[in-house]
């Protein structure tokens, strides 16, 4: 039973007690930020990530990635009981949450988001746990013509399923590539784009790009417009749902938990995508659907096991493949390259126990997350008081401190004001910095793998199409590309995020 | 802005931003990437990608322009520089101080002036502020992390 051995051994990695408590203060901060609206989970790893460099590789990520799927849980809490979603993940939650709050349910929504979720990330688990040894063996085959495929699939995934313009979005990955090579250039040891500067000799660092686009700039933006803050609705009195309100949610649960699951894996997909598709599903197979936006359980719990389940199941193509498919697990993929780890279907071979430790942590984190919200609901209602006049230094503190520790530098703190000034010229012209990002960290992938193949095919482009897998993957993405020229699944495209909006 | 200009009712202002930007980025990439050798496909030099992409960047950019300016008018939203200027003095000063300051004058610096970019802000708070967060700054990042700054100027 090579998969039992698997999961022992990713358990007793996990269970140790310094990654316990590490995967408790992800858990824990990741609820944190989650309540907090103004502070998400991409600007908050951004922030952490310098942080990491102490300690141990495996506790890092533990960390970082409950910070991830804690901020689901948390996002949830404040959307039900104040109708304020902390994250975009759970901004669906909020229609039928608040609503059912507002009748005095308010215990049962947060009982039933909580339980759901931790169905979700259960089975995810088990997903990626079944999923990634066989992704990666696959993924050994590779050459660099596949690989060269695989991320421009990737790269242009990404761009449909985000939200907003796709135009702009190929524009923004255009940015990260070129970011992600200045520098020496690794074949010819010349240096290029780097104006002179010899402090960029080395290329610029994740953690600058990384705390300027999403740190500072948000904070700037968060101060441009005045704190809103909801009331609370009610009081919570009792917290377990009845036995009628089970028997509506667990289809409901189930059938988010799939979509959430098959959504998170598609790069581009994740929490936010999986939680708006969940609503709209359970919309459509209900037979009451007048009762959705007054109240309606299924509207919470499959949106809920929905976003979580696609948080969790995003990991899969970054620790199979090494290909991120969204801004936080570029982060995570930063992350690991700081302790020097290349993400991809080798981790699991040669560091088995880092893959399952991770895995392992993951699921122990929901249980924790399960224990310690619902009994401190409370206590994270009444830190929604704390104003963010009071928050914003420190974390301004954080974001600087952090940037200079990477390698004790003042100019990488100049490089992220400028970064800031451009993340927030970004968001002015509703560009998303997400796929910026990706671009950043692929780019010299991309360029190695697009190099390798050429030089063995002594330039003919023919060696794309005569790999089988690379020919399906370039030919997915030309489909894609296809699709998004049709009128009509441009015009679904938008009506979904017009939702999205709302 | 250069883009503030009045347009009438046509101009996605957001658009035209984008657009702006993304010519400025591919320009200046192929620029910096001028004297870079682009080499052949099979051996391909530093210059080969980058002056491509940065070539593609500015076409994107030329053709957001052109559907910022078609499309129906959209304003920038929210413009407010006070947080902006604020918050990007404050960490520029940072920047400056932690070179030679020192920790203790550049977290102060950051904390105080970067307060002032909410209006709401009151002095004793931000005076709570700096002196708290200084010192969990000295004893966590300094002495706990041991990253290497300076506390003072010598």
């Amino acid at each position: 039973m090579e998969f039992l051995d698997s999961l022992i051994l990713g358990f007793s990695t996990a269970a140790t007690p310094t990654n316990l408590l590490f995967c408790l203060i992800g858990a824990l901060l990741g609820t944190l930020i989650g309540v907090l609206p103004g502070i998400g989970p991409t600007a908050t790893l951004a922030i952490l990530l310098p942080i990491t460099f102490f300690l141990p590789p495996l506790a890092a990520l533990i960390m970082l990635a409950g910070i991830f799927y804690g901020a689901q849980y948390g996002g949830s809490t404040t959307a039900i009981l104040v109708n304020l979603p902390g994250e975009a993940s759970s901004v669906v939650t909020a229609l039928d949450g608040y609503q059912m709050a507002k009748q005095g349910r308010a215990g049962a929504a947060l009982a039933i988001a909580a339980l759901g979720s931790f169905f979700a990330g259960t089975v995810s688990t088990i997903g990626l746990a079944i999923a990634g040894p066989t992704l990666a063996g696959f993924a050994l085959s590779f050459g660099p013509a596949e690989y060269f495929s695989l991320t421009i699939f990737g790269l242009l995934c990404a761009t449909v399923l985000a939200s907003g313009s796709v135009i702009k979005a190929i524009g923004m990955i255009g940015i990260g590539l070129l970011l992600g090579w200045v520098g020496t250039d690794v074949n010819s040891g010349s240096e290029r784009l780097t104006f002179g500067a010899v402090e960029l000799f080395d290329g610029i660092e994740f953690v600058v790009i990384a705390v300027g686009l999403f740190g500072i700039s948000e904070i700037i933006v968060n101060l441009e417009s005045p704190e809103s803050r909801g009331l609370i609705a009610s009081k919570i009195t009792r917290l377990w749902p009845t036995r009628e309100d089970f028997r509506q949610a667990w289809p409901a649960v189930i059938r988010g938990t799939a979509l959430g699951t098959f959504l998170g894996i598609l790069p581009g997909g994740g929490a936010t995508l999986s939680a708006f598709s969940a609503y709209t599903l359970e919309k459509k197979v209900s037979r009451q659907p007048q009762q959705f936006g007054r109240g309606a359980i299924q509207g919470v719990a499959g949106p809920e096991a929905a976003n979580n389940a696609g948080a969790q199941s995003s990991f899969i193509p970054l620790l199979t493949l090494g290909i991120p498919s969204n801004a936080v697990m570029a982060m995570l993929l930063g992350a690991m390259t700081i302790h020097g780890i290349t993400p991809g279907p080798s981790v699991m071979h040669n560091q088995p126990d880092l893959f399952w430790g991770l895995i392992a942590s993951m699921w122990i984190g929901n249980l924790m997350l399960l224990v310690i919200n619902l009994p401190l609901i409370g206590l994270w209602v009444k830190l929604l008081t704390v104003p963010y006049r009071l928050l914003y230094p420190a974390i301004l503190l954080f974001c600087c401190v952090g940037v200079y520790s990477v390698s004790n530098r003042a100019f990488d703190v100049a490089l992220a004001v400028g970064f800031g000034f451009l993340g927030y010229l970004f968001r002015k012209a509703k560009c998303e910095p997400g796929p910026l990002l990706l671009g950043f960290v692929l780019g010299p992938l991309l360029e190695t793998n697009l190099r390798r193949a050429m030089l063995i095919s002594q330039g003919s482009p023919s060696v794309f199409i005569e790999r089988p897998i690379s020919l399906a993957l370039l030919i997915a993405s030309a489909a894609l590309f296809v699709l998004l020229l049709v009128p009509a699944i441009r015009k679904t495209r938008e009506e979904a995020f017009v939702e999205e909006e709302v | 802005m250069a883009n503030r200009s009045e347009l009438g009712r046509k101009g996605n202002h957001p658009d035209l931003l984008a657009g702006m930007i993304f010519i400025v980025v591919g320009a200046l990439g192929l620029w910096a990437g001028r004297d870079l050798r682009m080499g052949t496909a099979a051996m391909m030099g530093p210059g080969y990608l980058p002056l491509i992409v940065s070539g593609l960047i500015l076409l994107i950019g030329l053709a957001v322009t052109i559907m910022g300016l078609l499309r129906s008018r959209e304003p920038l939203g929210v413009v407010r520089l006070r947080p902006l200027l604020i918050i990007l003095v404050a960490v520029g000063g940072f920047a400056y101080a932690a070179g030679s300051l020192g920790f203790v004058i550049a977290a102060a610096w950051l904390i105080g002036i970067g307060s002032l970019a909410d209006p709401e802000s009151r002095l004793r708070e931000i005076a709570a502020s700096i002196v708290v967060l200084t010192i969990f700054g000295i004893l966590v990042f300094i002495v706990g992390l041991g990253v290497q700054m300076q506390l003072g100027p010598f």
